[in-house]
């Protein structure tokens, strides 16, 4: 005990503003919280012992303790207690710290922002389950208990490998909100984190599918793979859309009004496609190359 | 100066609060309670876990044992996965894979220093799932030594495979293996200053079935003269990538620089030998010897600079990447076979290279004027060209040759403006906008006609897409929150028809949380419309989901959510029917998925030593509500075709138990057993792809 105590004054800050305690101060009532706080990432700002006491420590956080600690307690007398703060000073709090953490540059844009749903509502800063990042629950189960369609589709027989824990949600996402995307158009999709600075997510892991080609499928690049795929889950092979491949195709290729690159429709199908023939209902047993090709502009090969 | 602060007595307000004898209750009280929480939590972060591995309680103390100046807590599991499977064993392989052997199902590492100033470092935490021969394996790691490094190393592995049934009438197979991995040094991770080097790889290895078409009639495409043909692929891809960068703060601004080298390269090869008659036997075209090399090697190297400012009113983020994707590749093929006129060669040869400058910008500007109002806007700019020349050459029997260079141009560039504003305008309630405008115009100049005059033709398209957003918060009482939202959108040339051109997005959402339950509910709603002369598409999607989660007693626990998700969509489609018809058919094709999902789990402390955990996942797509897969009687070739596909009615169903004995404090007996059943109510294509299957493990989890 006497040992915890020795390193705990060890590690108030030498020079306290007058409303300032310390974190040794706190620990007498709020030992639960700081018995395993060395184990929590924000303890480095008590370990290296030369932060200026409004940004290390309990009170770095929740503000001056001085007026909680001649109270002997209570909410209402902590600057910032968390339970009972706006949405927006939670966020504020945090991002003064973390503001500039290039991951966080769009925060104040996110969706989850604008919804209300700030920092403290997926990290538990003092009971924190997760090894990393302070998550309130394992990721996975974090972001279902909000997204239950979701998890749905994680639980469909073709689905990217999440519950199996191969996969996280933030592979694809940033919680914290995303640049604009290069694809599609009206800030959509959302919070879909990018490959490459500003490519679409998807090419983090199917780098074949990156190129470039000298014959791009258009729509691979201008509406993103999610025109043909559903990424978390389907009841489709290979996460399409549709359960054969001919509908999908279809779908687009009906040379119909002015869409697709030339402006005149999407080209329809020759009339070497019998339809009739199931040859001709597999599409991509002839067009094998259909995300783009080096070699053929049907890509043949 | 040390001595005095360690004595406490220097700060008076910390000598009169501190109490050794409270302070020891109640770090205590903490010990006694410690376990429980963690237990809880553990519990609680398992509880929706759908797959029965790994076993999520684990062995030993949640508080770890101190070990000289470190805390030590661990815990690995090791035991026997079987799996026995009827039916479809390439369906299973392809949603499951879970096999047989001997596994470490995870491992839980963490050492953390006690002051902070550990020797080497001050945290290791490392976990591990499947390793051993599952399909599914990661390792993570992270070591840290505060101040001057941090590490993270990120290692998965990921068997795949997949039949492509219904994409190719399962003539296309994958069976490979990917590995990734990531690695990650920051130096000087406090410092105003800090470097960041990272390493990446991806592979992806092994066996593939594909197809090839030939007619060895010296055209470059075949028509109706065409057989398609199974080759063998050996599939050889891989990427690196390392970075190079630096975080600056410097008077307020933050400034982060990146740059990376991207290299990836398919050295995957075709190959088949043996007499095919292949898929249109009727041409007389047979296959008898394929070969093909297709080596492909490019760079992406990118640039990346980020500025941030944020300060108490104001907030300013500017981004610039720069990608210089570049790729070359050639392409050397030789098919041997016959043709009625007798036996053919046909070699074709590939070369050329092809380019992806991309340059975006973004630049967010944050004010917040009251401490109720937050109004950011974005703008970004997107430039992205792809431009490449193919140099094709194909030789028939050294008679007849065909030659030409053909090449696309695709380029992109994208303007869009985002203005968001958040108003609060009581403490339990919010109000959200916004507005976006984005123009995006598309330049494609493409030559790859028949035969080959070098055209160039050019076509240029613009579509401009404005969308208001607009939502709601309210929390009529503190565990309580309705958020409700909407967004409408139109668009005035989007790209294909199945972009959103008119669009309304609706969603609502419900969420009760106190400290032993959970209620939430959600409903979203999108309706996108792009009708227009000769294609009439149109999809609406409707989502209602409903989750609670209950914890009455420390010993149980119980979660349930359940999902409906509805899409319909309506597609005007050209096609033709009949061999060389004369003139193409107009039809609607219309697809309906109705998929109802449902998962409950419970869990079960029995006498603070037996974990019990039952839960079930069910996913069934009832379709339109049709019994047959076509109209009863119907004789209409079309019909035929069209009506089985326009929805796929099936049932995927996984309930699973397990237990966990906690036989000494850092030693745990677990089993378990999962099944699967997948059953298609029509198959596809007259493939029935169902199955079921009961996997299953036994292990023991232990501490060090």
């Amino acid at each position: 005990m006497s040992r915890w105590l020795l390193l705990v004054c060890a590690c108030v800050p030498l020079i306290a503003a007058d409303d300032y305690v310390g974190s040794a101060a706190c620990k007498t009532c709020h030992a639960d919280v700081w018995f395993n706080f060395y184990k929590n990432p924000h303890y480095k700002s008590i370990a290296s012992g030369d932060q200026p006491p409004d940004r290390t420590g309990c009170e770095g956080c929740h503000g001056p303790g001085k007026a909680h600690v001649e109270a002997h307690g209570g909410k209402t007398t902590i600057p910032r207690a968390f339970s009972l703060m706006q949405p927006k000073a939670v966020l504020d709090t945090c991002l003064t710290c973390h503001a500039s953490n290039f991951s966080k540059s769009n925060i104040r844009r996110s969706q989850h922002s604008l919804a209300d749903v700030v920092c403290t509502n997926c990290h538990s800063i003092h009971k924190s389950p997760a090894p990393q990042f302070l998550l309130a629950r394992k990721q996975t189960e974090l972001c279902y208990g909000c997204h239950a369609d979701v998890r749905a589709q994680f639980s469909m027989p073709f689905k990217h490998r999440v519950n199996e824990g191969f996969m996280a949600c933030t592979d694809c996402h940033n919680p914290h909100g995303t640049f604009a995307p290069t694809w599609g158009m009206a800030d959509r999709p959302r919070l879909v984190d990018r490959a490459e600075g500003n490519e679409q997510a998807c090419l983090k892991c199917h780098a074949d599918k990156r190129g470039p080609f000298a014959y791009e499928h258009p729509p691979v690049r201008v509406e993103g793979c999610g025109v043909c795929h559903m990424p978390h889950g389907s009841t489709n092979a290979k996460l399409l859309v549709r359960p054969v491949v001919f509908t999908l195709c279809l779908r687009c290729h009906n040379g119909a009004d002015s869409f697709g690159t030339r402006n005149n429709g999407i080209p329809a199908l020759s009339n070497t496609h019998n339809m009739l023939d199931p040859r001709y209902q597999r599409c991509t047993l002839c067009h094998v190359r259909i995300h783009g090709s080096n070699s053929d502009g049907y890509f043949f090969r | 100066m040390r001595n005095i602060f360690l004595s406490g007595a220097a700060n008076p307000v910390v000598g009169r609060a501190i109490l050794p004898a409270a302070a020891f209750q109640a770090a205590h009280r903490v010990k006694a309670g410690g376990s429980i929480l963690g237990l809880l939590l553990v519990a609680h972060a398992a509880l929706a876990q759908q797959v029965v591995t790994p076993t999520p309680d684990q062995a030993g103390s949640p508080r770890g044992t101190n070990t000289g100046d470190y805390n030590v807590t661990d815990s690995f599991e090791t035991g026997y996965r079987f799996a026995v499977v009827n039916g479809s064993v390439g369906t299973y392989r392809s949603d499951v894979n879970y096999g047989t052997g001997i596994r470490l199902l995870s491992g839980n590492l963490s050492v953390n220093s006690r002051d902070g100033h550990g020797r080497w470092f001050d945290q290791i935490v490392l976990t591990t799932i499947g390793l051993g021969n599952d399909p599914y394996q990661s390792v993570t790691l992270r070591v840290e030594k505060n101040k001057l490094y941090r590490y993270d190393m990120l290692w998965r592995l990921d068997d795949y495979f997949n039949p492509g049934l219904p994409v190719a009438g399962g003539q296309h197979l994958m069976d490979t293996t990917r590995h990734m991995q990531d690695h990650n040094l920051t130096l000087l991770p406090q410092s105003k200053i800090q470097f960041h080097l990272g390493y990446s790889r991806n592979t992806q290895d092994g066996p593939a079935l594909s197809t090839v078409q030939l007619c060895f009639d010296g055209n470059i495409y075949c028509g109706t003269a065409g057989n398609e043909f199974p080759v063998f692929e050996n599939v050889r891809r891989e990427q690196n990538e390392f970075r190079l960068g630096a975080d600056v703060d410097l008077a307020g601004f933050k400034l982060t620089l990146l740059h990376s080298w991207v290299f990836f390269k398919d050295d995957s090869g075709y190959q088949e030998s043996g007499l095919e008659s292949g898929d249109n036997p009727s041409t007389g075209v047979t296959l008898s010897q394929f070969q093909r090399a297709e080596p492909y090697h490019g760079a992406s190297p990118y640039w990346l600079a980020n500025l941030n400012k944020s300060g108490k009113s104001l907030a300013v983020n500017g981004r610039v990447t720069y990608v210089d994707g570049k790729g070359n590749f050639i392409l050397d093929e030789n098919a041997f076979g016959g043709t009625p006129l007798g036996a053919q060669n046909q070699q074709v040869q590939v070369g050329g290279d092809a380019s992806r400058p991309s340059l975006t910008g973004d630049l967010s500007i944050s004010v917040f004027p009251t401490a109720r109002l937050t109004l950011v806007n974005n703008t970004s700019i997107d430039s992205t060209r792809i431009d490449g020349t193919s140099d094709y050459a194909q030789f028939n029997l050294a008679t007849q040759t065909a030659d030409f260079i053909s090449f696309r141009y695709l380029g992109m560039r994208t303007i869009a403006n985002a203005t968001d504003l958040h108003y609060r305008l009581k403490d339990w309630l919010s109000f959200y906008g916004g507005y976006r405008y984005s123009e995006r115009r598309i330049e494609d100049i493409e030559d790859y006609a028949i035969p080959s005059p070098l055209t160039g033709a050019m076509y240029e398209q613009e579509n401009h897409l404005q969308a208001g957003l607009l939502g709601i918060r309210i929390k009529p009482l503190k565990a309580m929150t309705i958020n409700l939202e909407s967004e409408i959108g139109r668009a005035n040339q989007p790209f294909t028809p199945v972009s959103d051109r008119n669009y309304i997005a609706l969603g609502g959402r419900f969420e009760y949380r106190v400290k032993k339950l959970t209620l939430g509910a959600l409903y979203k709603e999108n309706y996108n419309n792009n009708s227009v002369t000769l294609s009439s598409y149109s999809s609406h999607a409707r989502t209602y989901s409903a989750n609670a989660a209950w914890t009455p007693r420390d010993w149980f626990t119980l979660d349930a959510s359940y999902s409906k998700l509805h899409l319909d969509s309506l597609s005007g489609i050209v096609f033709f029917a009949g061999p060389e018809a004369a003139s193409p058919l107009t039809s609607n094709q219309i697809y309906i998925s109705n998929i109802h999902a449902a998962n409950l789990v419970t869990r079960f402390v029995v006498a603070k030593r037996v974990d019990l955990y039952v839960g079930y996942t069910i996913t069934d797509d009832t379709g339109d509500g049709r019994n047959t897969a076509a109209p009863a009687g119907a004789t209409d070739p079309t019909t035929l075709i069209f009506a089985p596909v326009q929805t796929f009615p099936l049932s995927y169903q996984a309930p699973l138990a397990r237990v966990s004995i906690r036989l000494r404090e850092k030693l745990r007996w677990n089993a378990g057993w999962q099944y699967y059943n997948y059953h298609e109510q029509f198959g596809l294509e007259s493939f029935y792809q169902g199955y079921h299957a009961n996997t299953g493990y036994t292990s023991v989890t232990w501490a060090f």
